[in-house]
């Protein structure tokens, strides 16, 4: 909790010099720091980084930050190859997740709180479902709606390529590790969030996850155990899909990488950038 | 201004020989731009050939630990435990393919017919620029109309649930190879001598037995060479395909069965790979196919042209 007091003052005495004298001498004189970032991996993760990148910049002129994202393994392998100094991850990469065994000598850095919601085409006439229910559904025991309390037909299951960042935190938060089917006249696979929204909006009867920042009214975000997917219930415990977003370094930050880090963590960032673009900040989650 | 520049250059040359000094600048300008233009040649086939090699270079380093028996003719692609079958990917972008050309190139030549030989010349006059237009209209809208107009259209007329796979992809990849196909096929036919069709008709051969006697044989050559670009543009094409095959490793069995063909496959996996893994090279190998596919197709067009010169 140290570094937030002091950045919080370090912000404070930025904002006061800038009020005061105005224009550039003055945030060149709350700075020192200089260098270069490179921010490499998960494209949930991009517009917050790019964001606090933004701001980040503001306050400190002579550091420069690059940031491009691919899949979110991208992010903690470009950091063990020495391409980037920040490696964004959906998942703890520091540790073994289905299908991607953990970096060694990675520390994780969490930046935000992401949920997730199971999300179905609203003619599938369910609300909610259960754990086990879901299980079932993505596993391909249970093949039609009406064995969940919905109207009489076939469910055709939308998931994520493998590798995905969603799908991995899905399977292990929704799901409890347990696998997806991967084969089957109704189930197809999408390539992005954007591509998973378009697919259970136009297809009836379909099922599939996506990350709640990207859920429309054109869908249904199932309630899990009986509990809705909402800011709120992730805040207050009781809703479980949910995972932090990571920022992978080789070791402790450092240098001007930790002090990006930091302003991220920061909790003007967090309450102020970080919840207009809808991500949950870290400090609400006690 | 043209006269202001080269005003100076002449008297500053003026003080050489008139004759040497031309004569050299103009052997220096010669020389110098048949090296930019060689430069220019080696960079674009170097590229090529880099491109090849790197590609063959990191793909054939699966067969370290994929079998060629697995990799060509096992159908289980699961990455994540070690099963590296391309079969479902080969064979997807043949089917998808050949069901493409099924429905492209007939329309095609019927077009192509109707263009050259029926239509009034100032109705063609319309429709050859309207074509060109179409050949340039970029591949993800075309995906775009098929995820939105066509899947729709096929779940109600076919009552499957989900509408992906290979016959959408090849709808959507014969509508947008129709033009090509038409407006190359359409010069093929343009091309035949005149004095061919009037003796056809001369000797009292209906129009149907000139078009399917005289004038499809003799434009035969264009037409196949329509047909093949035609198909090395459905078969690369990926954009399009990823947004209405359904991605799923499973061989089509039906039509309307979610499948994968190579282009979607890497597009789909590529960001999510570890590096200097198996599966990212196997990833490399299927791109070294394709492109091998295309460089055939190539070559087939090329053989067909000098087969026709002689």
């Amino acid at each position: 909790m140290k570094w937030y007091g002091k950045l919080t003052t370090l912000t404070l005495a930025a904002t006061l010099l800038l009020g005061a004298a105005g224009g550039g001498a003055a945030t060149a004189a709350a700075s020192k720091l200089s260098g270069k970032i490179v921010v490499n991996g998960s494209s949930a993760l991009l517009p917050l980084t790019l964001q606090a990148s933004n701001e980040f910049k503001k306050l400190n002129p002579k550091v420069r930050i690059s940031a491009s994202a691919a899949g979110s393994v991208t992010g903690p392998q470009a950091v063990r190859k020495g391409i980037a100094d920040i490696g964004a991850c959906d998942w703890d990469a520091s540790t073994d997740v289905p299908g991607f065994s953990k970096f060694d000598g990675q520390v994780a850095n969490k930046v935000a709180v992401i949920p997730f919601a199971a999300i179905a085409n609203k003619s599938a006439g369910v609300s909610g479902l259960t754990t086990k229910q879901l299980q079932d559904i993505f596993s391909g025991k249970v093949k039609n709606w009406k064995d969940v309390g919905g109207k009489d037909a076939d469910i055709v299951v939308v998931n994520r390529a493998f590798g995905s960042g969603t799908r991995v935190n899905f399977q292990m938060k929704a799901l409890q590790g347990t696998d997806f089917i991967t084969k089957g006249d109704n189930y197809k696979e999408v390539k992005s969030s954007g591509d998973m929204k378009t697919a259970i909006e136009t297809t009836p009867n379909s099922i599939g996850y996506i990350d709640l920042v990207y859920v429309t009214d054109k869908m249904t975000a199932l309630k899990i155990d009986n509990v809705a997917p909402t800011t709120d219930n992730v805040i207050n415990g009781s809703y479980k899909v949910w995972s932090y977003g990571y920022f992978m370094t080789k070791g402790q930050p450092t240098g001007a990488t930790k002090a990006f880090i930091e302003y991220i963590q920061s909790a003007k960032f967090q309450n102020g950038s970080l919840k207009k673009l809808k991500f949950i900040p870290l400090t609400a989650m006690k | 201004m043209s006269k202001s520049i080269s005003a100076p250059a002449r008297q500053q040359s003026g003080g050489v020989p008139a004759g040497i000094g031309r004569r050299m600048r103009l052997r220096l300008a010669h020389r110098s731009f048949r090296i930019l233009c060689a430069a220019a040649a080696v960079l674009v086939s170097g590229v090529l050939l880099t491109m090849l090699f790197f590609m063959f270079r990191t793909g054939v380093l699966t067969f370290q630990s994929v079998s060629l028996r697995e990799f060509f003719l096992s159908a289980e692609w699961e990455p994540e435990n070690d099963k590296y079958g391309a079969l479902v990917f080969i064979a997807g972008t043949f089917m998808v393919t050949a069901l493409t050309l099924a429905i492209a190139v007939p329309i095609s030549i019927l077009a192509a017919l109707f263009l050259a030989e029926l239509a009034p010349s100032r109705l063609a006059r319309v429709i050859r620029p309207i074509l060109d237009l179409l050949v340039g209209i970029p591949s993800v809208v075309y995906g775009y109309m098929g995820l939105t107009l066509l899947i729709p259209a096929l779940r109600t007329v076919t009552g499957s649930n989900l509408g992906d796979g290979v016959l959408a992809a090849s709808l959507v990849l014969a509508i947008m190879i129709l033009p090509t196909i038409t407006r190359i096929s359409d010069d093929a036919i343009r091309t035949v001598p005149r004095k061919y069709i009037q003796g056809s008709y001369a000797l009292g051969a209906t129009r149907f037995q000139t078009v399917t006697g005289i004038i499809l044989p003799a434009a035969s050559r264009g037409i196949v060479q329509a047909c093949i670009l035609g198909m090395a543009r459905a078969i690369g094409e990926t954009m399009a395909v990823v947004m209405v095959i359904g991605n799923t490793p499973q061989l089509a069995d039906s039509l309307l069965k979610p499948t994968s063909v190579l282009t979607s496959n890497i597009v789909m996996q590529m960001p999510n790979v570890p590096f200097d893994s198996t599966w990212n090279n196997a990833l490399y190998m299927m791109g070294f196919l394709l492109l091998a596919i295309s460089l055939l197709m190539i070559a087939v067009v090329r053989l067909l042209q000098k087969k026709g010169e002689n």
